[in-house]
């Protein structure tokens, strides 16, 4: 070919490329400013004209999914495979996600939902959606069980949980009573009783309730490490220390690797100023879960005690590094779900 | 012979079965004025949340304990007169502490040895130092005694203390953080602005740290601040609060405590030549037995277990335990505030407190004084509320305690935004009397319906090479075979100075067998057969 020509050709070839990307841009544009109608047109435009142009492919199921065309959008999204951009692929994730759920397949939408959040754990629509996704799903569940199943004793020890997480301890607790009344068999129903007695006031007088509640559960589960030591703890508030040595005794033997059980263990040794017993089951605790401040604390008043300074030095020190800022309100929300940890 | 022993057994047993009742007699002495701090239905900022302190002390030297009460904004602090009888009478315009602004705590000693005892009032802004003119009227001497602050801070509780033994009281000032009502943010305005999805006033979570602050005497009517050299200033991430000062390594040099809010408590340890260092965490005072810092308030310090020791008390936030902390020597402490029986009441958000013989058995017994922090906490219609009674542990003698406060009278029992509470025996009988500043109400003054049962011995101890206010000296007392020790302790409770005399219950003892007094600076000096039931003057001997 002539030079001539050949510029002529380079010319053409520029001037088309440019003019899709050009259009692509003005699609993308309108996109983001909410037409979507506008958007979809330059999108199609700019893919007839570079078929491989990915940012246009993702923008234009990207427009399908906001104008509520899940079908096109998914086909859209599902042909372009991976991205390895990570903007594009966590808006495409997103929207992907939502027509999923929209259109009914949600185990898809729980698969992809996962992937995106190990993809962005700290994204905050990401898990915003995963929340929502987990919400729905919790409702829809909890909405058939009050249909099909409406007089099991699980609707009412669902409801109770509810209550609880809502801080209405005084409903939760009567919820939690029916539960029990029609399966007095039924297993955690006692223990989650025993707990929400205790969230529900100060008095001590529900201490005597709760202990009623986790011996209960302990006839029904006999090796249950968690109620031994709801039990220790009851005891050792109402100054029955062997009781509550007893009890978190057992609840170690129980669950080896239960460290709230060996750090009140170690407790109940270093008020009793037995300080090699309590090291070795401190020591354990801290080795079992390196972020618990209280076997931190216990170690180090051990060490000190036992005129091992260096050693109380270390813990402290450990123990500075763990003294975060006060934590928020959500996460008391959180712990108020009082699900027993796996350990337990 | 045979008829004395059983009259003492009946005295003892008297003492064991005999239930304190306690009245609330502010009305009738005349403490009828409301002492404002904030918003009494919401609070908007802090700053509202966390005064005021109160004092009890002799201001003219007449022998009748008087009683000061420090005021928030759109209020003056009060001075009231002793008249006798259990009347007081308000003498603060002509007293010349008429006053305004953010009062928080409040201190005394003779800070000149002039022998008569000076007042010092914490403040957010500025803080005063008022000198005590021969009993008659008070001076703000501040700036002359080069007490300004270069900036407004929020001060806290407050200690008279000597620090280094020269026979002048230093002064230490806790700082609470650095507070600026303009960007401050509202309630609700962050997650730290919220109680149980309530919004209420920020803080102390969120709000930035100041430091405290240690005034040297130099004896001459001016003080130096020190903070920086001695390493007072040193600790940072702390919300200080109640004060106490006290020998808590038994070195004869006075430590600090500081129960901070949210945060570690402190506890500087004196290392002579003006130096501390702080070391709460590792002595055992810092956290609870989890690991956690809690939200300390006030403060009390006294050998409540006759190990010869200091052990501390400390008041905390609802959904906490209180803290007690026994002296195992060294001045190392361990938690027992379960073992003792303290682990039981978590509604209640603890104030002032102080460890106080009721029955005089010769046993220090524990009252507390609580109220929420925050006036919207009623709203949630739960077991924790704005206003809420005192409770009275009483001592049994084996490290344990009993909460008799249900059947000790009407006067535990009302229910009132309490902050500081100072302790002292207004009427010189042998019992001690509990002044209270409740917020926005008439101060509380909680007296015996009844004598106690036991016998009892006041001790109003005075330096002459020591301070004058004797701060820091410590004495220990014998009767029947039992040796209590008690310290002149600067600050105390929350934001308050108690009575600077100490008083001892002596059970069936009609006399005190021996009475050590060890002097700041080292000096000692014994008494023996000192008859009971009287206020005993006692002046440093040399």
């Amino acid at each position: 070919m002539m030079p001539a020509t050949r510029a002529l050709v380079c010319i053409v070839c520029c001037a088309a490329a440019l003019s899709a990307s050009s259009v692509r841009d003005d699609g993308i544009a309108a996109f983001h400013d909410g037409r979507y109608s506008v958007a979809f047109e330059k999108l199609k435009q700019a893919i007839q004209k570079d078929p491989a142009d990915l940012q246009a492919r993702v923008f234009l199921a990207l427009t399908e999914a906001a104008r509520n065309d899940c079908k096109s959008a998914l086909a859209g999204f599902s042909s372009l495979g991976e991205l390895a951009d990570n903007t594009l692929a966590r808006l495409a994730g997103i929207a992907a996600a939502r027509c999923l759920q929209t259109t009914g397949n949600n185990s898809a939408a729980f698969v992809l939902l996962h992937k995106l959040a190990q993809r962005f754990p700290k994204d905050a629509d990401v898990l915003y959606i995963l929340a929502k996704f987990h919400m729905r799903a919790f409702t829809d569940t909890t909405m058939a069980m009050f249909q099909h199943t409406p007089a099991s004793y699980r609707v009412h020890q669902l409801s109770a949980e509810i209550f609880e997480v809502q801080g209405r301890y005084d409903e939760a607790i009567s919820e939690y009573r029916r539960a029990i009344s029609l399966n007095p068999a039924a297993p955690n129903i006692h223990f989650r009783l025993g707990r929400a007695l205790l969230m529900s006031a100060h008095d001590p007088k529900v201490l005597d309730q709760a202990r009623a509640e986790f011996t209960a559960e302990l006839k029904l589960s006999p090796e249950d490490a968690a109620c031994e030591f709801q039990l220790g703890q009851i005891d050792q508030i109402q100054n029955r220390q062997d009781g509550a040595r007893r009890h978190f005794e057992r609840a170690a033997a129980l669950s080896p690797d239960f460290p709230e059980a060996l750090v009140a263990l170690g407790r109940v040794h270093l008020q009793e100023k037995r300080y090699q017993e309590a090291i070795p089951l401190l020591e354990r605790a801290v080795k079992l879960q390196s972020a618990n401040e209280a076997a931190h604390y216990a170690l180090m008043m051990a060490y000190r005690n036992t005129g091992q300074t260096e050693k109380a030095r270390a813990e402290q020190v450990v123990l500075q590094r763990l003294q975060k800022p006060p934590e928020g309100e959500f996460t008391e929300f959180l712990k108020k779900l009082g699900e027993k940890s796996p350990n337990q | 012979m045979l008829r004395f022993r059983l009259a003492v057994v009946l005295l003892a047993s008297a003492s064991a079965t005999w239930l304190p009742v306690y009245r609330n007699i502010a009305a009738d002495a005349g403490l009828t004025s409301v002492i404002p701090n904030g918003g009494n239905k919401t609070k908007q900022l802090i700053i509202e949340t966390t005064g005021s302190g109160a004092a009890i002390f002799d201001y003219d030297n007449d022998g009748l304990p008087d009683l000061f009460l420090v005021s928030g904004e759109g209020g003056t602090n009060m001075l009231y007169h002793n008249e006798g009888r259990n009347r007081f009478r308000n003498v603060t315009e002509d007293s010349g502490l008429h006053s305004s602004g953010w009062g928080q705590g409040v201190c005394a000693a003779d800070y000149d040895n002039d022998g008569y005892t000076d007042l010092f009032v914490t403040y957010y802004g500025q803080n005063h130092l008022y000198r005590n003119l021969a009993g008659k009227r008070f001076q703000d001497v501040t700036a002359k005694a080069h007490l300004i602050q270069n900036r407004s801070r929020y001060n806290t509780g407050c200690a008279f203390v000597d620090v280094d033994n020269d026979g002048f009281v230093d002064l230490f000032v806790a700082n609470y953080l650095r507070f600026d009502p303009a960007t401050t943010p509202k309630p609700g305005d962050n997650p730290y602005c919220y109680y149980r999805g309530l919004p209420v006033a920020c803080g102390p979570r969120g709000l930035p740290f100041d430091r405290n602050v240690l005034y040297r005497n130099n004896s001459d009517g001016t003080f130096t601040d020190i903070s920086d050299a001695s390493g007072i200033a040193a600790p940072s991430g702390h919300y200080g609060l109640g004060v106490v000062a006290g020998d808590f390594n038994d070195d004869g040099m006075p430590d600090i405590y500081v129960a901070c809010d949210r945060t570690p408590s402190l506890l500087y340890i004196n290392q002579g030549g003006l130096k501390f260092t702080e070391e709460a965490m590792l002595r055992g005072v810092a956290l609870d037995q989890h690991g956690r810092a809690l939200s300390g308030m006030g403060v009390a310090a006294a050998d409540y277990a006759d190990d010869g020791r200091l052990s501390i008390f400390r008041s905390n936030f609802s959904d906490e335990m209180a803290s007690l902390y026994r002296n195992v020597g060294n001045g190392n402490f361990d938690e027992a505030t379960v073992p003792a029986g303290m682990g039981r009441n978590t509604r209640y958000v603890g104030w002032g407190a102080g460890f106080l013989d009721v029955d005089n058995d010769g046993w220090p017994d524990l009252l507390l004084v609580n109220g929420h922090v925050f006036p919207e906490v009623d709203k949630l219609r739960i077991d924790i509320r704005y206003r809420d009674r005192a409770i009275l542990y009483r001592n049994l003698q084996d490290g344990a305690f009993q909460d008799i406060s249900e059947s000790s009278g009407p006067g535990i029992l009302e229910r009132h935004p309490a902050r500081g509470a100072a302790f002292g025996d207004l009427d010189n009988d042998g019992s001690i009397e509990v002044l209270i500043n409740n917020q926005n109400e008439p101060p509380s003054l909680l007296k015996l319906a009844d004598h106690a049962p036991g016998h009892w011995v006041i001790l109003h101890v005075e330096g002459t090479r020591a301070n004058r206010s004797a701060i820091g000296a410590r004495v220990k007392l014998t009767s029947g075979g039992h040796t209590q020790l008690q310290e002149v302790q600067g600050g105390s409770s929350y934001l308050s100075q108690n009575d600077l005399r100490l008083h001892f219950g002596l059970g069936s003892a009609t006399k005190a067998d021996r009475i050590e007094i060890q002097w700041p600076g080292g000096a000692r000096q014994i008494l023996t057969n000192v008859a009971a039931d009287r206020v005993l003057v006692i002046r440093e001997r040399f």
